[in-house]
C-alpha cells in the first residue's frame, strides 16, 4: 500500500512555527524507508499526520494531502482502517491493551470483524512473523522490553494492513535484538508491505533499508537511496551539519585514516584477554560496592542477577553492558539500595550520596518549575541560599537546561526531560550518579553534550550508566562491565575488553567500535558531534506525547 | 470462571453484606470473600501487609465506635476514667467495617483474577455502557502500574532529599501531594498513547465487534451463581420480613421462628 504526502504540514495548537511544513514524500510498497533528524524535527509528526491520527484528533492546523493507498487515512473508518495501516509508538508498553499476547495481537481483527476462527489461525503466524517465542496466553505485562516492541508490531500489522509506520521501534533493543527486528521489518518489506520508520539509529539500519530521509525543522532536508549513504556526498554532508550520527567508515575517512579492518558485524573479534578484575583497572578506596549480589524477581524462574561483584572508585565512568534482560537495571537498583542482594556473602557497602535517574525520567520530576527541581536537593540539604543557586546555575549549565529554568519540567520535550532529571540529580552533588538507558529519545548530538558535561562535572564522583550502546560506553566510558542472564562475564577497560567479547555475544559492537579498539584510536576523536557545535535541542513540538 | 458469574457472586455479597448486622455472620462473609485470594497466587508479603490493613480497620472503627455511640440503650463493657466501651458501638463498628472489608477483598478478588478485556466482555454482556466498561477495565489494567510509577517517584525523591519524617506535617503533606505531579502526568501520556494505539487499530466505541473468546457459562459458575442465590435470597427475605415486623407494618404469628432466626443470626 503506497504512502503519498503531498505538502503536508501540521501546526501545534501552541507551536509558534509549523512543527511539519510542506512535506513531499512518497513510499512505495516493498520499500523499507528511515527516517531521521535531530530530536524535536517533526519525525514523530510526520509519522502521526500519515497515520491520520492528527486529522483526527490534533487541534492543530494541517495542511497539504496525505493518501495511503489513494485515500485519505482520516476519513477511513474504524474497521477498513487495519486493513490499510498500522501505527507504533515511542513508548510500545503504553499501548498494549489486552492482558494477553494472543488479545493484543488479535484487537485489530476484531475490531475489523474477523470471525473467532479466523484469528485463532492468524495470531500465531504473526507472532511467529515478528519472531516473538512466547505462548499466547503470556501476560503482556510480564514481556522484556524487546518482546514488547516485537508484540506491538505484530499487533498493528494484525489485521493485514499494507502500511507500518514505526516511531523509534529499535529503542529499547540492544543491538542484536535491534538487528533481528530490522531484520523483520524487512522481511515484511519484501513481502510487499510499505514500511516508514523514524530512528536515530542509524548506522544500524543502513543494512536493511532502502532509502533514507533527513528531516529537520519540520521539512524533509534530503531524501537519498541508502547506496548514498556508503560514500562521502551531499547525504553525508546534510546529515553530518545537523548532527547525526555518521556511518563509521565516513567518520574514519573524515580522520585522514584508513578504513583497513572493518568487518561486517559479528566477525573481526580480536582474542584480547580482558582484564576480568574490575579492581585492576583503578585505584583509590571504593565509593560503594557489591559483593555476590543476587536478586530474583518475584515469579521469575531465573535470578536476574547471580553473583555480581562490583566496586565504584572515585572519578569511575562505569558502564554497563548486555542484553535484554541481562539485569543492567537490577544492578542500577541494588547499587542504589533500592533492591536489597541475596545470596551467601551479599553485601553492599554504601558510605556515600548515591543518586539514580530512572529509565523513566518524568518519574524524578515533581517540582513545577525546572529551577526548584535542580534546587530541590541542595535546598534540602539546607545549604545556604547562594550555594543553592551556584548548585543550579552549575547543574543547568552542565546539562544545557540553562534555558528552561523557569518551565514546568512535566510540559519540557523528552530528551529536556531527561537532561532536567539528570541535572537535577548532579545539582545534590552525589558520590555515585546512576543513570538507566541514558540515550532513549535522543540524539546522538544531545547524548554527546550530555555525557561530555556529566564527564566534565562529576567532581570525584562515579558515574555509572545502563546503556546498549556499544559506542557510547567505548567514548565515555572509563571501565566497561558486560553482564549476560545476571552474571558479570566481562569486565574492565572498555577497548580490550570489548574486543574480547565471543561473536555470539548480544553486546555487538559496531564497525567504527571495533576499528577504533583495533587501531587504538580515541572514538571521541572520529566523532563530529563535540559539544558547543548545533544548539541543544530546539522542540518546536509539544512535550506530549 | 466466566466473568459474570464472578460479578454476579460480587453482587450477591454485596447484597448480603447490606442484608446480614451480626458481626458473626458478617465475619463468615469476609472469610468467604477473602477466601478466593489465597488462591490467585497474591505475593506472600503483600497478604501479611493486607492482613494488617484489615486488622487495622476493624480495631479503629471498632473502637472508634464503643467510644462515642450515642444511641440508647446501651451498655457500658468498660469503664477507663472518663472513658467508656459501649457494647452497642463496639458491635456496630464491627459491623460497618467488615462490611466494608468483606465488599473490599471481593472486589480485590475479582479484579486480581480477571484479565481486563474479559471484564470487559462481562460487564458489556451485563448491558453495561461501552465508555463506562472500557473505563473500568482500564482502570484496573493500569492500577498496578500507576502504584509501581508512584514507588518510583518516591525512591527519586528520596535520593535527593531528607526522609519524608524529617519536616514539619504541612511540608510533608505538600511534598507528598507534589509526588502525584509525575504520575499524573505520565498516567495523561500513557492515555495518550493508548487513544492512538486504539484508534490506530479500529476501536470505535460505537462500532461492532468480533470477539475471540466468547464468553461461556459452565456448569461450575451455574452451580456457584445458584448457589450464591441459594444463600442470599432467604436472607434478603427473612430481613424484609423482620423489618416489616419490627417497623409495625406487617406480622404474623406464623413467622415467630423466623424472626428468631434473623435476630440471632443474621
Amino acid at each position: 500500500m503506497s504512502l503519498v504526502l503531498t505538502g503536508a504540514g501540521y501546526r501545534y495548537p501552541t507551536g509558534a512555527r509549523p512543527a511539519l511544513d510542506g512535506v513531499d514524500l512518497r513510499v512505495e510498497p516493498g520499500e523499507l524507508v528511515l527516517i531521521t533528524g535531530p530530536t524535536g524535527c517533526g519525525k514523530s509528526t510526520l509519522l502521526r499526520l500519515a497515520a491520520g491520527l492528527l486529522q483526527r484528533h490534533g487541534q492543530g492546523t494541517v495542511t497539504g494531502t496525505v493518501r495511503v493507498g489513494g485515500e485519505d487515512p482520516a476519513a477511513l473508518g474504524p474497521a477498513s482502517r487495519v486493513g490499510v495501516l498500522g501505527f507504533v509508538s515511542q513508548e510500545p508498553g503504553d499501548q498494549l491493551v489486552a492482558a494477553t499476547v494472543g488479545d493484543e495481537v488479535a484487537f485489530a481483527m476484531a475490531s475489523a470483524g474477523w470471525a473467532p476462527a479466523r484469528m485463532d489461525a492468524a495470531v500465531p503466524r504473526l507472532l511467529q512473523t515478528v519472531a516473538l517465542d512466547v505462548t499466547e496466553d503470556r501476560d503482556t505485562t510480564a514481556l522484556s522490553g524487546g518482546q514488547t516492541q516485537r508484540l506491538v508490531v505484530a499487533a498493528a500489522l494484525a489485521a493485514e494492513a499494507g502500511l507500518l509506520l514505526l516511531d523509534e521501534p529499535l529503542a529499547q533493543l540492544d543491538p542484536a535484538g535491534a538487528r533481528e527486528l530490522l531484520g523483520t521489518l524487512r522481511g515484511l518489506a519484501d513481502g510487499g508491505v510499505a514500511v516508514l520508520m523514524v530512528e536515530h539509529r542509524i548506522e544500524a539500519c543502513l543494512p536493511f533499508v532502502d532509502r533514507v530521509v533527513q528531516v529537520d525543522a519540520g521539512r524533509v532536508r534530503r531524501d537519498d537511496p541508502v547506496a548514498a549513504w556508503q560514500d562521502e556526498g551531499p547525504a553525508i554532508d546534510a546529515a553530518s551539519a545537523l548532527g547525526l550520527t555518521l556511518p563509521g567508515r565516513i567518520m574514519i575517512a573524515r580522520a585522514g585514516l584508513e578504513e583497513t579492518g572493518m568487518e561486517p558485524d559479528g566477525t573481526g573479534h580480536e582474542a584480547v584477554e580482558p582484564n576480568r578484575d574490575p579492581a585492576r583497572t583503578t585505584s583509590g578506596t571504593p565509593l560503594l560496592t557489591v559483593q555476590g549480589a543476587r536478586y530474583t524477581w518475584p515469579g521469575a524462574d531465573r535470578p536476574a542477577l547471580d553473583g555480581v561483584d562490583l566496586a565504584l572508585r572515585p572519578g569511575e565512568r562505569v558502564a554497563l553492558l548486555g542484553g535484554n534482560g541481562a539485569g543492567k537495571s537490577t544492578l542500577l537498583r541494588v547499587l542504589a539500595g533500592e533492591l536489597e542482594p541475596g545470596g551467601p556473602g551479599a553485601g553492599r557497602t554504601p558510605a556515600v550520596r548515591i543518586v539514580a535517574v530512572p529509565q523513566d525520567p518524568d518519574l524524578a520530576l515533581f517540582c513545577e518549575t525546572v529551577r526548584e527541581e535542580l534546587a530541590y536537593g541542595p535546598a534540602d540539604a539546607r545549604l545556604p541560599r547562594p550555594d543553592v543557586e551556584a548548585r543550579v546555575v552549575a547543574a543547568a549549565d552542565m546539562l544545557s537546561v540553562s534555558d528552561l529554568l523557569d518551565q514546568a519540567p512535566q510540559a519540557l520535550s523528552r530528551g529536556q526531560r531527561l537532561r532536567t532529571a539528570v541535572a537535577a540529580a548532579v545539582a545534590c552533588a552525589p558520590d555515585v550518579l546512576l543513570l538507566d538507558e541514558p540515550t532513549s529519545g535522543q540524539d546522538h548530538a544531545q547524548v554527546a553534550r550530555m555525557m561530555a558535561g556529566l564527564a566534565r562535572g562529576l567532581d570525584g564522583g562515579a558515574l555509572v550508566f545502563a546503556t546498549h550502546d556499544v559506542d557510547l560506553a567505548l567514548r565515555w566510558a572509563t571501565r566497561v562491565v558486560v553482564l549476560s542472564a545476571g552474571r558479570v562475564v566481562a569486565a574492565g577497560p572498555p577497548g580490550p575488553t570489548l574486543a574480547s567479547l565471543p561473536a555470539e555475544s548480544p553486546v555487538v559492537l559496531s564497525p567504527l567500535a571495533r576499528w577504533c579498539i583495533r587501531h587504538g584510536r580515541s572514538l571521541s576523536s572520529l566523532d563530529p558531534a563535540a559539544p558547543g557545535g548545533r544548539p541543544l535541542d530546539d522542540d518546536p513540538s509539544p512535550a506530549v506525547p | 470462571m466466566d466473568p459474570r458469574a464472578r460479578l454476579a457472586l460480587l453482587a450477591a455479597a454485596g447484597v448480603l453484606a447490606v442484608t446480614l448486622e451480626r458481626p458473626l455472620a458478617l465475619g463468615g462473609l469476609t472469610l468467604a470473600c477473602a477466601l478466593p485470594l489465597l488462591f490467585v497466587g497474591i505475593d506472600r508479603r503483600w497478604l501479611r501487609r493486607g492482613v494488617l490493613a484489615v486488622l487495622a480497620i476493624v480495631w479503629s472503627t471498632s473502637l472508634s465506635q464503643a467510644l462515642f455511640y450515642a444511641e440508647q440503650p446501651r451498655v457500658a463493657l468498660l469503664q477507663l476514667g472518663p472513658l467508656t466501651l459501649w457494647r452497642e458501638g463496639l458491635r456496630y463498628g464491627l459491623a460497618q467495617s467488615l462490611r466494608f472489608v468483606a465488599l473490599s477483598l471481593g472486589g480485590l478478588a475479582v479484579a486480581v483474577s480477571t484479565p481486563p478485556e474479559r471484564l470487559h466482555a462481562a460487564l458489556r454482556a451485563l448491558r453495561v455502557p461501552f465508555g463506562l466498561a472500557l473505563m473500568a477495565s482500564t482502570a484496573l489494567r493500569f492500577l498496578p502500574e500507576i502504584t509501581r510509577e508512584l514507588r518510583t517517584v518516591r525512591r527519586a525523591r528520596a535520593a535527593r532529599g531528607r526522609p519524608a519524617w524529617q519536616r514539619s506535617p504541612l511540608a510533608w503533606l505538600r511534598l507528598e501531594l507534589s509526588l502525584l505531579r509525575p504520575v499524573v502526568a505520565r498516567a495523561w501520556r500513557r492515555a495518550h498513547h493508548l487513544a492512538e494505539s486504539l484508534d490506530a487499530r479500529g476501536f470505535d466505541p460505537v462500532a461492532p465487534r468480533t470477539v475471540r473468546r466468547p464468553l461461556q457459562l459452565g456448569a461450575v459458575d451455574l452451580a456457584s451463581v445458584t448457589a450464591a442465590v441459594l444463600l442470599t435470597a432467604p436472607a434478603v427475605a427473612g430481613r424484609l420480613l423482620y423489618v416489616l415486623y419490627t417497623s409495625e407494618t406487617w406480622y404474623h404469628p406464623a413467622l415467630r421462628p423466623l424472626y428468631g432466626w434473623v435476630r440471632g443470626w443474621l
